[in-house]
């Protein structure tokens, strides 16, 4: 079988989710659902009793086949993050993170030091560390030494929608990686999934384009079936590309033809 | 354990009130009120919370004998929508 392998852990879906932004907790596990997605992103925040349906470890817990991936997100520094992750993996009992530090809301890019840091403290310490990274082929080796269980290069900027602007530098991790290189943000459409598999992505990570459509379990639904085709595509192999036409019926002996 | 110095004759009596910060917002409570008090006060069974007293995780375990002080800084965290 051809299984998603992060640490110990085995998934036949390579689609990710992340659970922000949905319009509400019931549409947002209808979208988990139709997504097919065995991994899923949440983020630490405040009890608040007015909002009571802002907690989402029950209702996600009660689908079956779910693992929580915590992040760090609203951590600008190394420490913050760490702490962030020993609180999370108190709560979900999972020992994955995505590490996540953004010093600059306006540009939400994220600081390879910090999250160097913590990356390196968090998976001496047991944790699947999963840095949310900038498309830096040598920030991405430097995360594998130190033991990550993959990189989340962005496509593009988070929320963007502007797709894998980022290609040629995801080609090159992808290229240099010996661990599963997954692409985290930016992501529009279905199709940018299939071709961000095609190249040789392990898995996507999409929370925008699916929690903004008007449709989020259907659009769910979309990615799923593109990261899967993308990943056979890739399996499969892609032909050679050429400048030239290369004809796919016999140019000869047509009717009529005079020889 | 705090509990065990929690002079029992104060349980008897008419019980003060302590002011802790919870989440960064004051909150009122009863005198030697544990942890687990101060979730069921605001609604919560406690098993989708994270506890933190004074930047300390507090196990569910301990929540029962965990006694909130004056002053003390409570933190209950969830797990919200995230990417």
């Amino acid at each position: 079988m051809d299984h998603l392998q992060l640490g110990a852990y085995t998934f036949s879906s390579r689609l990710i989710l992340g659970t922000g932004k949905f319009s509400s907790a019931p549409v947002m596990l209808e979208a988990v659902k139709a997504s097919g997605a065995q991994l899923v992103t949440v983020a630490l925040r405040r009890f608040n009793r007015e909002q009571l349906e802002d907690d989402l470890f029950g209702p996600l817990s009660e689908i079956p086949g779910i693992t929580l991936m915590p992040n760090t997100s609203g951590a600008s520094t190394a420490a913050e993050a760490i702490k962030a992750a020993h609180i999370s993996r108190e709560l979900s009992g999972s020992p994955f993170i995505k590490v996540e530090i953004h010093p600059n809301p306006q540009h939400l890019m994220p600081d390879p030091i910090e999250t160097m840091e913590a990356a390196r403290i968090l998976a001496s310490e047991g944790f699947l560390v999963m840095p949310y990274i900038s498309p830096d082929p040598v920030l991405a080796k430097r995360l594998e030494d130190v033991g990550c269980a993959s990189v989340m290069p962005l496509g593009s900027a988070i929320g963007s929608g502007q797709g894998l602007a980022s290609a040629a530098m995801l080609s090159i991790i992808i290229r240099e990686s010996s661990i599963p290189v997954i692409v985290d943000a930016g992501l529009r459409a279905p199709s940018e999934a299939a071709r961000a598999m095609e190249m040789g992505c392990s898995a996507v990570l999409v929370n925008s384009a699916i929690a903004a459509s008007d449709n989020p379990s259907e659009m769910a639904a979309a990615f799923r079936d593109a990261t899967e085709a993308g990943r056979h595509g890739f399996k499969a192999g892609l032909m050679a590309e050429s400048t030239e036409a290369v004809a796919t019926s016999p140019l000869t002996s047509f009717l009529g033809e005079q020889s | 354990m705090r509990l065990k110095n929690r002079p029992k004759e104060i349980v008897q009596k008419p019980l003060k009130m302590i002011t802790i910060q919870l989440n960064g917002e004051p909150e009122t409570l009863p005198e030697t009120s544990a942890l687990s008090d101060l979730l069921a006060h605001i609604g919560s069974d406690g098993k989708t919370v994270a506890t933190l007293v004074n930047e300390q995780v507090v196990r569910p375990p301990q929540r029962a004998v965990h006694i909130l002080m004056e002053g003390d800084r409570v933190e209950i965290l969830v797990f919200a929508g995230g990417g």
